[in-house]
């Protein structure tokens, strides 16, 4: 395996179109390559050609989620997600941009079962065991999203910056299919390179976790309130960060058996942060 | 030295022979041995500290660790060292079709490979995940597994048997289904005024010792030097031993320091006997170390349980039956645990009746883990205890001290002591204060507090041995071929000799960790290294000092039994005194060498541990989570000697504890009986953000019957009961029966939901 620095974004991308795969704090790519769930023959390093930082309300890719913990400017809802966001040692490392773009956790996935996002026929985890998976878009494949801080950023109304356009949040993300069974919808020469969200009077994040620290959401709940409109998206709910348009659309949730406890945590952390923000 | 002969009941007169017939157990598991003991004829150092002895003393090897100086089995790299990989069964049950060995041995940097049927336990049929097919030693460990993958196996796969209570029906058993009665169980429920039935089950959880399983295999000659890291070098060196066809003198097991087992490194395994054969084919060291993954699969587990109990009791909280049955899934090997064994010997109850069930599955196998079965069945025991108490309006620690056994519960022996009591009045301050904390709760947080009881094992046993040398500079060093764990053996054995010696603890070293440089030592199981190894000391230290002061009394011509060690020097009752080094100095480079061994057992005598746990916790009535605030830990193993190092191991054991009861569990795929939590992200060990405050309070009172110190072990008692505490505090914060284990969100919201509903229909009009 190769590393390649490049010296500009271009030249990034460039090597990404032919085939190289993005590292940039690694937290997420180096255990996909050890684990085989992602092959590369070259590695393009992002970190010194993306922006890293924040200004205003625009968020550098290659910001760690470190610094946005520490880091006042930023809304609650997002730092607080940040903060419940893996361990010390990740987040010193990982970016919010390879945040956005985290493979499930689904342990069918992550253990090469042949299961519809490897390209299979069934969902392994609809009929086995699933108290960690999706109670949204769950019919095809049952996997949930684990980043914390997409479903914050879909509460501020984020949009994305690329090295080829600017787009919602959610416009990078699509539920799997059996026409295409990507999550992301990045080209394979685009690169993320900042985030741009909307200032909200409040905003909140509350996460429901197995253990204190150190734990994928099983329900991560981001609310933001702008104005007269308050947004709510969940983290660890489907197999993309949820947008709910509305309380009232958790009844549409279509939980398996073993996640009939989710939408049971979504509705009382919803319910919760809608209280916080007043 | 006062010199006492020991007594009958403690194995007989000293001038017959030394081989005696014993009881031996570990981890519960009894059996009558012939052994080899020593005198054991000091006595006991009154109560309480002493010098060194009963003080907090940080590790001696704790700055080693700190700097990563101390070099574990897995830092062991010598010179020409190959790495060894293992191919493994992807498959609960499977028939290998086809293996390319060829292509594995000729990959890059391959210099031998094992096929299926040449080592014993590596073959073609797979009874369940992980089971060794192949393995070959290459350069590195990354030219090894690549070499796996060109083998290309393929299989057969065959429907896995997964299901405990099927296996039990159709008499898949590991071992044969155990059953217990005492007193007339059917009359008891007759005579009760109140009987509670319920079922309770409990995960399979995996060890994860940060230290994987590892080893280095060398031939020298036709001699094998292994470096492992395990619980029980000896056991490894007799089992390798004859695994190999070699004489045990032959196999030499080296332990420098040890990164935890917990249980799971109690004897050798099949990577340990690849590894030896690929070092013998190849003529160089061959180092085996399992992945995270296998780790989390092959390496042994506690076995999940299903158990169905019933406690009945009179209105004035006498128990008058308990009964269980309880099903433990074992995986495919492994040997039926105790889960019965609190129900039988916690309370002096008449009428009991268990049956246990080991069913065979095609999961990976079992092994010892922390208090095997005790934890499990505690769990349900003392779980339902306290819904008895609850049905009887009798206050729980109350019933618990109405049902106290003075003796034997199983077949009237005496204690040789017992402190349970102790730990009840100790524990009553503390349960005093649960108006208090219920009294925090508010909408959504509710508070709650609960308690359960602990009896263990831990007495130790012979035949354990220990020299300790003396220099001329006045400094011991104590010699034993056993190992440091991880739970402070090296200190607390120190600590014994300078006691002994009137030393202090800077002037010993202890050398262990090798079967070639020191005598025979205990397995670290069992809670029985202290208890076993810690009377050889003492017996080892006191020998030397014996020789010491008969070359004090030689040299200063005083009659012998004028003197004794004090403070490094030889101090006489006339009053005079001499340093220490006024003896040794006259040695030159000679050594006065102490021999001391573990002597037997009392007779006729139960030894167990025992205590009380108290927890506190915040539920929170919304989102099921549930907050430990704190922790009581309160017991009896008989003389602490090292109040630091038993805090160590009564934190440590809880905080396993709360990874058993809220977060840790293996999951199968129910379908294909593979493995789906073989990472740390998905098997969840608690943090320390999950870390209540921990208070432990110990009785610290020899028992008199026990050997030359009266202590017992420490290593597993403090995760016996603290789920059930757990799940006790739970009821009393919300009145929600958790009755699964781990306690998780959806196991909350069940309980919730189910006392809500009893609450409703309780609240209808009749």
């Amino acid at each position: 395996m190769e590393l390649f620095r490049p010296s500009s974004l271009a030249e990034a991308a460039s090597a990404l179109g032919d085939g190289g795969r993005a590292l940039a704090g690694g937290t997420e790519l180096v255990p996909l390559l050890r684990d085989g769930l992602v092959k590369a023959e070259r590695l393009v390093e992002l970190r010194r050609v993306i922006p890293s930082g924040v200004e205003g309300t625009a968020i550098g890719a290659g910001t760690t989620l470190a610094e946005l913990e520490a880091n006042e400017e930023i809304p609650d809802v997002l730092r607080e997600a940040s903060r419940l966001a893996a361990s010390p040692q990740l987040r010193n490392m990982g970016t919010i941009g390879g945040n956005l773009l985290q493979a499930t956790r689904c342990w069918y996935w992550r253990l090469h079962f042949p299961c519809r996002l490897h390209g299979g026929d069934i969902c392994h985890a609809r009929e086995g065991q699933h108290r960690e998976h999706a109670i949204f878009a769950n019919d095809y494949c049952a996997s949930a999203h684990p980043s914390d801080l997409a479903a914050a950023l879909l509460a501020l109304d984020a949009t994305v910056e690329t090295s080829r356009a600017a787009y919602p949040l959610a416009g990078l993300y699509r539920v799997p299919d059996e026409h295409d069974r990507n999550v992301v919808d990045l080209r394979p020469d685009e690169v993320i390179t900042r985030i741009h969200y909307e200032r909200p009077e409040r905003s909140v994040y509350l996460k429901a976790m197995d253990r204190r620290r150190w734990a994928f959401a099983l329900v991560g709940v981001a609310a933001a309130r702008v104005g007269d409109e308050t947004r709510i998206a969940l983290a660890g709910a489907a197999p993309i960060p949820w947008r709910l348009d509305s309380p009232d659309a958790l009844a549409e949730a279509t939980p398996l058996p073993g996640t009939a406890f989710k939408l049971e945590l979504a509705r009382t952390l919803v319910e919760r942060a809608l209280a916080r923000l007043g | 030295m006062p010199v006492r002969r020991l007594p009958e009941d403690r194995g007989g007169d000293l001038e017959l022979a030394r081989l005696i017939r014993s009881e031996k157990e570990v981890e519960g598991r009894y059996e009558e041995v012939w052994t080899l003991v020593d005198e054991d004829a000091l006595e006991q150092w009154p109560a309480g500290p002493g010098a060194v002895v009963g003080l907090p003393a940080p590790r001696i090897d704790g700055y080693a660790k700190a700097r990563g100086e101390a070099r574990y089995t897995a830092d062991v790299r010598l010179p020409g060292m190959l790495h060894a990989a293992v191919l493994r069964s992807p498959h609960a049950r499977a028939r290998l079709t086809r293996l390319d060995l060829a292509a594995a041995a000729a990959a890059p940097g391959v210099l031998a490979v094992v096929g299926p049927g040449e080592v014993e336990g590596v073959d073609g049929d797979a009874p369940f995940e992980g089971w060794p097919v192949a393995a070959v030693a290459a350069r590195t460990e990354g030219e090894a597994r690549a070499a796996l993958r060109r083998a290309t196996p393929e299989w057969e796969e065959l429907e896995p048997l997964l299901d405990p209570d099927e296996a039990v029906r159709r008499g898949s058993l590991v071992a044969p289904s155990r059953t217990y009665e005492r007193g007339d169980y059917d009359r008891g429920l007759a005579e009760a005024d109140a009987v509670v039935e319920a079922a309770y089950t409990t995960q399979t959880l995996n060890h994860n010792p940060l230290e994987t399983h590892v080893c280095v295999c060398e031939w020298r000659g036709d001699s094998l030097d292994v470096h492992v890291s395990t619980q029980g070098i000896w056991g490894i060196r007799s089992e390798l031993a004859e695994a190999l066809g070699l004489a045990p003198d032959r196999v030499r097991v080296l332990c420098e320091y040890m990164g935890g087992g917990f249980g799971a490194k109690e004897g050798i395994g099949t990577y340990l006997l690849l590894a030896a054969e690929l070092a013998r084919r190849t003529g160089r060291p061959v180092r085996c170390a399992l992945s995270r993954r296998e780790e989390n699969v092959v390496s042994g587990n506690r076995n999940a349980t299903r158990q169905h109990v019933t406690a009945a009791a009179r209105a004035d909280g006498t128990l008058t039956a308990l009964g269980g049955e309880f099903t433990c899934s074992l995986g495919w090997r492994g040997w039926l645990p105790p889960t019965a064994g609190p129900m039988q010997l916690l309370y002096a109850c008449e009428n009991v009746r268990t049956a246990e069930h080991g069913a065979k599955l095609n999961l990976p196998p079992m092994a010892a883990f922390r208090a095997p079965g005790f934890v499990e069945g505690t769990w349900s025991l003392e779980c339902v205890l306290d819904k008895l108490a609850a049905e009887l309006g009798i206050d729980p620690l109350e019933l618990r001290r109405l049902n106290h056994a003075e003796t034997d519960a199983m077949d009237g022996r005496p204690f040789s002591s017992k402190q349970l009591l102790e730990c009840y009045r100790r524990a009553e301050p503390h349960w005093r204060r649960r108006d208090e904390v219920r009294a925090r709760s508010d909408e959504v947080w509710k508070h709650g507090m609960g308690l359960a009881s602990q009896i263990w094992f831990g007495g130790g046993g012979p035949p354990s041995y220990a020299w300790v040398r003396l220099g001329s500079d006045g400094r011991a060093n104590v010699v034993t071929a056993m190992q440091d764990i991880g739970t402070g053996t090296r200190t607390a054995m120190a600590q014994i000799a300078a006691e002994e010696l009137g030393l202090t603890l800077d002037d010993v070293e202890v050398q262990v960790g090798d079967s070639a440089r020191g005598p025979y030592a205990t397995i670290s199981g069992g809670s029985s290294t202290l208890p076993s190894m810690g009377p050889a000391v003492r017996s080892a230290a006191a020998d030397a000092a014996r020789q010491v002061l008969e070359l004090a009394a030689q040299r200063f011509e005083r009659a012998e039994g004028t003197l004794r060690l004090d403070g490094g020097r030889i101090v006489c009752s006339d009053g005079e005194s001499w340093s220490l080094a006024e003896i040794t100095s006259l040695l030159d480079d000679g050594q006065i060498l102490g021999k001391g061994a573990r002597g037997p057992n009392p007779a006729g005598m139960r030894i167990l541990t025992f205590g009380i746990q108290l927890a506190e916790v915040a539920v929170d009535v919304g989102t099921g989570e549930v907050r430990v605030e704190k922790v009581v830990a309160i017991h009896d193993v008989g003389r602490v000697i090292n109040p630091l190092g038993a805090r160590s191991q009564v934190e440590g054991g809880i905080i396993q504890a709360l990874g058993h009861t809220f977060s840790e569990a293996r999951l199968d795929d129910p379908r294909t009986g593979v493995v789906l939590t073989k990472t740390l992200d998905a098997y969840k060990v608690p943090t320390i953000a999950d870390v209540p405050e921990i208070v432990c309070e110990l009785v610290d009172l020899p028992d008199p019957q026990l050997t030359n110190l009266g202590s017992k072990g420490l290593g597993e008692p403090p995760i016996v009961p603290t789920a059930a505490a757990i799940a006790n505090a739970i009821r009393d914060a919300t009145g929600a029966d958790v009755t699964s284990l781990p306690i998780t969100r959806e196991e909350v919201l069940r309980a919730l939901r189910e006392a809500q509903e009893r609450e409703r229909v309780g609240a209808l009009p009749a």
